[in-house]
């Protein structure tokens, strides 16, 4: 008989279930009751913070949560930073943002891992949210393939959320934040969101070296062409300083490290097993780039966002959580 | 309720009539004891109009079902399945059987069967021209001579002959080919740039903001574009769809009557149709059934008695007469007779009248003339002898002969082109090719993950490609103009072109080792982007999302084997730095 390789949480569930029949004496019961009191911990942590969450000090965490299943890693990452409930509250439309620039299959890491948005998606319906909208503006083919290829549609639709094509009349003129976009159209929908949770996957990209949180934001706007011609790095971290997300998670389950953005090969992905969360996206970005061997100052984008004040690029003055 | 009160309209007549000032007296007159049951025909009509409207429906949703879909839709090209002047045709200027439009030999038998029921129950055009009545035309019609009949079939040889020389290029004048055209070129993105332009009126007012939310919640995307599609001679194809229309002016479904060469074509096969309207002995001349005949297709009995000289207009002799080649079976004659035994619907093995305006002698050399001339003409245009740079044909029709022969000019490609990047072709590879697709870069590129216009495509002129296989297919390559490319000619930093570039080993590679000197005195390496044409399919990504204004600083332009096996770089000459 041909077996499914197991993931974490069936594997214990099957270690358990062997175990409770072995365990006569302390009753099959009580063996699955912990199991299940595992699982229960892990939601309810990632909800309301875990214990460390709760008692560390003030100022910003930084949660690394490594292994080999990307939504637990997701939940875990969450835990450690405090708990979707910080972020999400009863009654908010939240706007969740992955990149979901191509049609490509969740192995090539050209687009945000599924799970991670779907646990993403599931945390902030459970936190009371009213809405959970998913949305992204493809670049290599139409929105409806990209969503469908990437498998982003179907977790978002499973884990309670909607998927939303961006239509080019959904686009208002804003006043941006710095001195060199001065006005730029933004998708109006995000920034109305309560709250915006910037999901990027990390991988290699030709014009800024890396492409991760900031220049995920990119796509919320329809004027692309102005940003690149007048100065990408200052401009993606100006849409930033405007959109100002409330929390920003890098998958980092595959990672693309040539060819990027688009990808395409398999040769190009690496397995990294990572998710990364923090409040601050500038310190997440900077934390990312150690994952392709690279300095976050070669990244131009993110030192304009840190000289913008948008967040630091120092990780010693915050507390960094591997879980 | 009379019959008469539900009657329409008297309709226009060919010639005018003898008794044209008094029929309603005449009808009066016929009526009364002997006044026939209309009401098994009159059930009929209905079931023909509703029939005709569920062919239309069913042709708008094929064109926003196929449209933006990845999936082949299996429907979408239907009618043209079912349509034997493309399989006609493109068969001919093929020169093999396609078995894809073999279809086209159902509607051939439905012409046998029962003469142009295409016509009247299915083609959508004429659906829709049937629509658009004029009062004028009651006025214009008598004036409109009845030769002009023979033009539809002079157009149907014309484009036989030049078919046999293997031109397709009349087939613009398909009459389905002509409705997909101008809903895929004029009328859809109409259509959108209107809701577009409406629900940027309503959506910042509070009651009306939802229901634009809600209308993009559920349509955009699929029935509503992400982006404006854009179109090249929109317009120009829209003025001939109007003038068709317009044309309605003179008569009654004008397009039918005198210039649908498909109308053509099914009207010499119902020269023998078995199963037709028939005028029986009990005709009493009143000629009803010659105004309420849509297209014109009964010859009035006064008109018939004048030539039948001998008797004194009896009505044995005097009777109406219905020319089969013309007639749509609409049925409405049947519904209006007003005598018992006069109409009928049954079989009839003697060939339909052979009318004075159908095609002759005169018509076949005419047509013949016409089809030579115009194949000498097209064939000897500049077109064939310089490829024009901007001749990129869809995925897998890269041989322009065998494409040209095969492409139904029917625009299903384009329809379902998820970028509209593809476009009707004007001077690109010469009048020959008239509103053929071809890729304009600029406008939309050819999707890495999509496969839709061979899938579609009708007569499989772009060949049914796995996605695998079509993304090895080669459009073009991509070429860089140095003079204008951002890194190359101002030393701005710009890789948009290799960042989009969907191969795998990209097909355009930077090249970091140039040191510049900025304005202000610093010096940086700056990264430049360099086309390795042996990996370029010349998709056109780059040439779409190339930020410069108006023209690209990357063009696809026609392969040339040259650029790739010449000496041209392979990417490991430009190391990334």
């Amino acid at each position: 008989m041909a077996m499914e390789p197991l993931n974490r949480s069936e594997f214990l569930k099957l270690m358990a279930l062997g175990g409770a029949g072995l365990a006569i004496l302390g009753g099959p019961e009580r063996a699955l009751a912990a199991l299940a009191r595992a699982d229960d911990d892990l939601d309810r942590a990632a909800l309301d913070g875990d214990v460390a969450a709760a008692h560390a000090a003030a100022g910003t965490i930084l949660a690394v949560a490594r292994g080999t299943s990307a939504g637990t890693n997701t939940k875990k990452a969450i835990a450690a930073i405090g708990g979707m409930r910080k972020f999400v509250s009863s009654g908010d439309v939240v706007v969740i943002k992955p990149n979901i620039g191509h049609a490509r299959a969740p192995k090539y890491a050209v687009d945000t891992n599924p799970s991670v948005v779907g646990t993403l998606v599931a945390l902030a319906r459970q936190a009371g949210a009213a809405k959970v909208v998913v949305m992204d503006n493809p670049v290599g083919s139409d929105p409806a393939n990209c969503y469908g290829a990437s498998g982003i549609a179907d977790a978002v639709k499973s884990a309670g959320g909607s998927m939303h094509v961006m239509g080019s009349g959904g686009y208002k003129k804003y006043a941006i934040p710095g001195h060199l976009l001065d006005t730029h159209p933004l998708y109006a929908a995000i920034v109305n969101a309560d709250v915006l949770i910037n999901v990027p996957v990390a991988k290699q990209h030709g014009s800024t070296g890396l492409t991760l949180a900031g220049k995920n934001l990119m796509g919320c706007t329809s004027d692309r062409q102005r940003m690149h011609t007048l100065g990408l790095s200052q401009s993606i971290a100006e849409i930033n300083a405007k959109l100002r997300p409330e929390l920003t998670v890098i998958d980092a389950t595959r990672i693309l490290v040539r060819n990027g953005p688009s990808g395409g090969s398999l040769d190009d992905v690496k397995v990294k097993d990572t998710v990364i969360a923090c409040k601050d996206w500038v310190a997440a970005d900077t934390y990312a780039t150690r994952l392709f061997g690279k300095k976050p100052g070669a990244i131009p984008y993110i030192k304009a966002a840190a000289n913008m004040k948008l967040g630091t690029m120092d990780l010693s003055s915050l507390t960094i959580r591997v879980v | 309720m009379s019959d008469e009160t539900q009657l329409d309209e008297p309709r226009q007549v060919d010639a005018a009539l003898p008794d044209g000032g008094a029929p309603a007296a005449r009808r009066r007159e016929a009526g009364g004891g002997a006044r026939r049951e209309a009401g098994g025909w009159k059930a009929a009509r209905w079931v023909r109009r509703a029939i005709q409207i569920a062919f239309l429906v069913f042709f708008v949703y094929l064109l926003f079902a196929a449209l933006q879909r990845r999936a082949a839709f299996p429907l979408a090209d239907v009618f043209f399945r079912f349509d034997p002047l493309a399989a006609f045709s493109t068969m001919l200027a093929a020169r093999q059987w396609i078995a894809h439009l073999g279809l086209a030999v159902v509607t051939v038998v439905s012409a046998l069967v029962l003469g142009r029921v295409w016509c009247g129950w299915v083609c959508p055009l004429g659906t829709l021209l049937g629509w658009f009545r004029f009062r004028v035309a009651r006025r214009l019609t008598p004036r409109v001579p009845p030769r002009l009949r023979g033009v539809k079939y002079v157009l149907l040889g014309v484009i036989a002959v030049m078919a046999a020389l293997g031109s397709m290029t009349l087939l613009i004048l398909d009459p389905i080919a002509l409705l997909t055209r101008t809903a895929t070129t004029s009328l859809i993105p109409g259509f959108d740039y209107v809701v577009g332009a409406v629900e940027a009126a309503f959506v910042y007012w509070g009651p009306t903001s939802g229901a634009v939310t809600w209308i993009e919640d559920h349509f955009r995307g699929t029935v509503l574009p992400v982006y404006q599609p854009h179109y090249a001679q929109g317009v120009a194809i829209f003025l001939v769809f109007l003038a068709v229309v317009l044309l309605n002016v003179f008569a009654e479904q004008f397009w039918c009557r005198y210039l649908c060469p498909l109308g053509a074509l099914l009207g010499l096969v119902a020269k023998v149709q078995v199963l037709r309207p028939l005028v029986g002995d009990g005709c009493n001349g009143c000629n009803g059934c010659v105004r309420a005949c849509r297209v014109g297709a009964i010859e009035p009995a006064a008109a018939r008695a004048g030539a039948d000289a001998g008797g004194r207009g009896e009505a044995a002799a005097a009777r109406a007469r219905v020319v089969t080649s013309e007639c749509t079976m609409c049925l409405d004659c049947l519904v209006v007779c007003p005598e018992r035994e006069a109409m009928s619907f049954g079989p009839a093995l003697k060939p339909g009248p052979w009318a004075e305006y159908d095609p002759g002698r005169r018509q076949f050399l005419a047509a013949a003339a016409i089809g030579v001339g115009t194949v000498a003409l097209l064939g000897t245009s500049v077109a064939r002898a310089i490829k024009s740079p901007g001749l990129i044909r869809p995925p897998g029709a890269q041989d322009e002969g065998a494409f040209l022969s095969r492409c139904l000019r029917c625009s299903e490609c384009m329809k379902v082109c998820p970028t509209s990047g593809l476009q009707p072709s004007l001077g690109q590879a010469g009048l020959e090719a008239l509103w053929t697709p071809v890729l304009a870069s600029r406008l939309g590129y050819c999707d890495y993950s999509c496969t839709a216009c061979g899938h579609v495509c009708p007569s499989g002129a772009i060949p049914k490609l796995g996605l695998e296989d079509k993304r090895t297919r080669v459009l073009g390559v991509a070429v860089i103009d140095r003079n204008r490319c951002l890194p190359w000619a101002s030393n701005t930093p710009c890789i948009v072109c290799q960042e989009m570039c969907p191969i795998s080993d990209k097909a355009i590679v930077l090249s970091g080792r140039h040191l510049i000197t900025r304005p202000d005195g610093t010096q940086d390496y700056l990264a430049r982007p360099n086309v390795v044409p042996a990996r370029c399919i010349g998709c056109g990504i780059c040439e779409y999302k190339c930020p410069l204004e108006g023209t690209s600083a990357i063009v696809v332009l026609p392969s040339n084997p040259s650029l790739a096996v010449g000496g041209a770089p392979d990417g490991s000459a430009y190391p990334e730095g």
